[in-house]
């Protein structure tokens, strides 16, 4: 049974309004709340967490869109996102994998590999596929701590120049290069660069853009604290902060949208939802900025910087998902990878490129949640989701009555091309399906074109250059973005810390300013 | 053995960074694309709601007619949204500040939807407010406002056999018949057998629709079973399965399920003998849920929130916390109606509520944090909850 909470009166005036109760909204709207902030967050569906949702088809859950968590770690080892829930006081069921991924690329140079977590594992049985790769492959690793530290020195706010250059400077190559330069650099011989490109569609652009360090804190994330999964689905995860803030007296709406910006004198102080003003010191966006300056603010209230900088970027990946709940369990299929990520060709850049249209992608990342989380499904059932990352350009114009016949021959050919590769048969056992297409995560996100991510990380936009101009490229004055187009790109443990860190700032400024 | 490390790279690249981002700013269009495919496809799936006209009114059997539904010009609405066969609209009702919401299935084609109009089929039900009220007041000219088409009970070709068996009871013919129609105008591919069950030859709905579609399409066939009336021609009683086997074709078959409460009451025990596996097995969830806890309470408070405002309201323990609420004037939202779509999710704050077995299809974690579907909850004490209507 629920704890009883105290209801209260609805106040008009808020020192937060967080628009989106995606993970960056939630997690924006707890920090203000831990610090003694009133907050009101506002969501657009019926439930919170964007894409970190499930939904239920028969007797099967499904989870929408997690593959698996980065920065979990344990309780004795814990990493960045079981420290941030510490702090929020909530405790989570995890349920670790123990192998990072198996992938399968085919075509010339291909491989299909296992590759354990764990740094040392990791590494040795790279060597074990791709003799000679062990030292490169560890100095990866090596680079990533000094990564790591560069970030923190960089964050710091104290930075002298000269310290920076002579005692980061490998951190500086690492920021300002792209994961096939730096891979090249260390000396890894190819197919273990391939094989170590593996987790690129989690990021959304190509290794000849992403910038290393940004790849190797995700690479390293995974592999150092093992990929990690909460028991009762993502909802869980949004559920146990939606608690959080509702136990700080904080409120969230749902079906509520927002249905415009409130801003005077190039100041935003409020919204409009559910057909009233709300008024607010701070108002916080979940949602793209795009949204914003196009539906949400006064065209006058947006400056030409700020439409030239969301105009310079492109909407990173799309997702078209399958969702199969199989009348068979994990064991009875054949099923023993959790992760598998199948390539046609092991070459990351021309999988990108063949990523741009429906006809020519064959990119699949398949998860057995079963093989991760054993009572996922009911017993003698299993849980098969399948994704193809595409490009913004690959999802076109379609009327509305071809699209079924559409996204089931796409999805056929997601499932025939699993049941090839992996020698295991699905087809027979479906008991419930669910299609997601770039269409249906438009009609729940409501991001452009759908994406469950942000702006592509172009080497020209990468993490560091957008947190370090993030003070110059507020748009509007008390009105903060927030999630996976934010400076940290997309990603749970990334958006978490998104909201975190400006609901801290927000936190800090208004105490500084004081309270109008 | 080679050095692994970065010192080919030039750390002084990290100097250009910001420059160069600032490039690509200066150089980029100071525009914000108005719209993308997806996002387009959506809005055209998924409207907030379709401001519809009634244009016709056909008098269907003694105690039901069927509308036909327009866009509302006047309103802005100019094109339908279009459907899979099997989904239903959401009509809402509105009595003063008070709206509510029922189901209906739509009994029209996919196709009619870009031809500009559904069919809806409303049926007299004893006590029914929505019915009654639509029965009463609908005529042609009436404004409607209806949700986007929504439901699951959908033909699936990668899970669904390619020959299905349909049962259905009374109104629940209409997803089925707008399913035959799909299949007649080449909109969805499989073989249909039905098995439509009706009180009296004259409560048929839809008879001569439905006898058209079998005559002319041979992938449609039809049987009538009467249950008060021994007629020639038609298959006598309940549906059962021995009559299911008699029709069903040979091989693997999907067997979906569309009536009453008492129809699938009496159809489970019926299941064990046709050797189905679950996922062989679909069952239409939308139908009003009426079987409270034997012990339940005759009269208890529900305090509600909804936008932040506070009230207390009187209910009956015999109804769910989704019927007390509108019957006591309390906007919440609803879809369903039958515990699955979870539109109607709320936070339960305090007290215990009853839920039938086999409907509570709530998330894990909702159950965990206590949300609940007042669609098909019962109260078994006082309870405050949060409710979440649209404004």
């Amino acid at each position: 049974m629920p704890q009883k909470r105290k209801l209260k009166y609805m106040a008009k005036k808020y020192d937060a309004i967080v628009i989106g109760a995606g993970n960056a909204g939630l997690c924006c709207a707890a920090t203000m709340a831990k610090n003694g902030f009133s907050v009101l967050v506002l969501e657009r569906n019926s439930v919170p967490g964007g894409s970190a949702t499930s939904f239920r088809r028969g007797r099967f859950e499904f989870e929408a869109a997690l593959h698996e968590l980065a920065s979990v770690g344990t309780k004795e080892d814990p990493g960045s996102v079981m420290r941030l829930f510490s702090y929020y006081g909530i405790d989570i069921d995890w349920q670790y994998e123990k192998n990072a991924f198996r992938v399968i690329a085919d075509g010339d140079g291909g491989y299909d590999v296992t590759m354990p977590a764990g740094i040392e594992d990791f590494c040795r049985e790279m060597e074990r596929s791709v003799p000679g790769s062990f030292e490169s492959t560890l100095a990866a690793f090596k680079l990533g701590a000094k990564i790591g530290a560069g970030f923190n020195y960089l964050s710091s706010g104290n930075v002298d120049p000269q310290v920076l250059f002579s005692e980061h400077a490998d951190f500086l190559r690492a920021v300002s290069h792209s994961v096939d330069e730096c891979l090249s650099s260390l000396g890894m011989p190819k197919k273990a660069q391939d094989i170590f490109k593996t987790y690129w569609p989690y990021l959304g652009a190509p290794t000849s853009e992403i910038d290393f360090a940004h790849y190797m804190l995700m690479v390293d994330s995974y592999i150092r604290k093992r990929p990690a999964m909460p028991h009762l689905r993502s909802h869980e995860l949004s559920l146990a902060l939606e608690e959080v803030i509702v136990k700080l007296s904080g409120e969230v709406r749902y079906n509520c949208p927002c249905e415009k910006i409130l801003t005077k004198d190039g100041k935003a102080y409020g919204v409009i939802a559910g057909g009233e003003e709300i008024y607010a010191d701070a108002v916080v966006a979940n949602c793209f900025p795009d949204t914003a300056y196009k539906s949400l603010l006064d065209p006058e209230a947006v400056s030409e910087r700020a439409l030239k900088i969301a105009g310079a970027r492109k909407i990173s990946s799309l997702f078209f998902s399958v969702y199969l709940g199989l009348n068979r369990s994990a064991e009875e299929l054949g099923i023993k990878d959790y992760s598998v990520f199948l390539f046609d060709t092991p070459d990351s850049g021309e999988q990108y490129e063949r990523s741009a249209s429906l006809d020519t992608t064959s990119m699949v990342v398949a998860n057995c949640l079963n093989c991760a989380v054993p009572d996922s499904s009911p017993e003698g059932t299993s849980t098969v989701f399948i994704t193809t990352m595409l490009r913004e350009e690959a999802w076109g114009d379609v009327r509305p009555e071809d699209y079924k016949k559409l996204k089931n021959k796409f999805a056929k050919k997601l499932i025939k091309l699993y049941e090839n590769k992996m020698g295991i048969s699905l087809m027979p056992y479906i008991e419930e399906i669910a299609i997601a297409t770039p269409a249906t995560f438009a009609r729940y996100l409501g991001t452009p074109c759908g994406t469950p991510y942000g702006y592509e990380l172009r080497g020209w936009d990468t993490m560091l250059c957008r947190i370090m101009n993030a003070k110059n490229e507020q748009a509007v004055e008390n009105l903060y973005f927030v999630g996976a187009h934010g400076e940290r790109g997309d990603g749970y443990s990334t958006t978490y810390a998104n909201g975190h860190s400006v609901g801290e700032k927000i936190a800090k400024g208004v105490q500084k300013n004081g309270r109008s | 053995m080679a050095d692994h490390n970065l010192d080919s790279l030039d750390p002084m690249a990290f100097t250009r960074l910001i420059p160069t981002r600032e490039s690509h700013f200066a150089a980029a269009e100071a525009r914000i694309p108005a719209d993308y495919p997806a996002n387009r496809l959506a809005a055209a799936l998924h409207p907030a709601y379709q401001h519809l006209v009634v244009s016709e009114v056909k008098a269907e059997t003694k105690d039901s007619r069927v509308y036909t539904l327009v866009p509302d010009g006047d309103m802005g609405c100019t094109s339908l949204a279009y459907f899979d066969a099997g989904q239903y609209l959401c009509v809402y009702i509105e009595e003063g500040s008070v709206v509510t919401q029922r189901p209906y299935s739509i009994l029209s084609s996919p196709r009619d939807s870009l031809c500009g109009f559904y069919k809806i089929c409303v049926k007299a039900v004893e006590g029914g407010f929505v019915s009654n009220h639509i029965l009463e007041n609908w005529c042609v000219g009436t404004k409607v406002r209806t949700s986007a088409p929504l439901g699951e009970f959908t033909y699936e070709p990668l899970r669904d056999c390619e020959n299905v068996v349909a049962v259905c009871g009374g109104s629940g013919i209409t997803p089925i018949l707008s399913l035959a129609k799909a299949i007649a105008e080449g909109t969805e591919e499989l073989s249909l057998t039905v098995l439509y069950g009706s009180r009296l030859e004259e409560s048929i709905i839809c008879r001569q629709e439905l006898d058209i579609l079998s005559e002319k399409c041979e992938n449609i066939k039809v049987v009538y079973v009467l249950s008060h009336e021994e007629k020639e021609g038609y298959e006598r009683g309940f549906i059962t399965a021995s009559k299911i086997k008699k029709y069903a074709p040979e091989g693997k078959y999907s067997l979906f399920m569309c009536g009453p409460e008492a129809m699938y009451k009496s159809l489970e025990g019926e299941l064990s003998g046709l050797s189905l596996e679950r996922k062989q097995v679909r069952r239409e969830v939308q139908s009003e849920c009426f079987a409270p806890a034997p012990d339940s309470p005759v009269s208890v408070n529900i305090t509600v929130k909804a936008h932040g405002e506070l009230k207390t309201v009187a209910a009956s323990g015999k109804d769910t916390i989704l019927r007390a609420l509108e019957k006591a004037g309390v906007a919440a939202p609803s879809h369903c109606r039958g515990g699955e779509c979870g539109y109607c999710r709320s936070r339960l704050v305090s007290g215990k509520v009853y839920i039938p077995e086999g409907l509570d299809m709530r998330r894990l974690a909702d159950s965990r944090y206590g949300y609940i579907h007042p669609c098909c909850s019962f109260p078994l004490t006082d309870i405050e909850i949060e409710v979440f209507p649209k404004r």
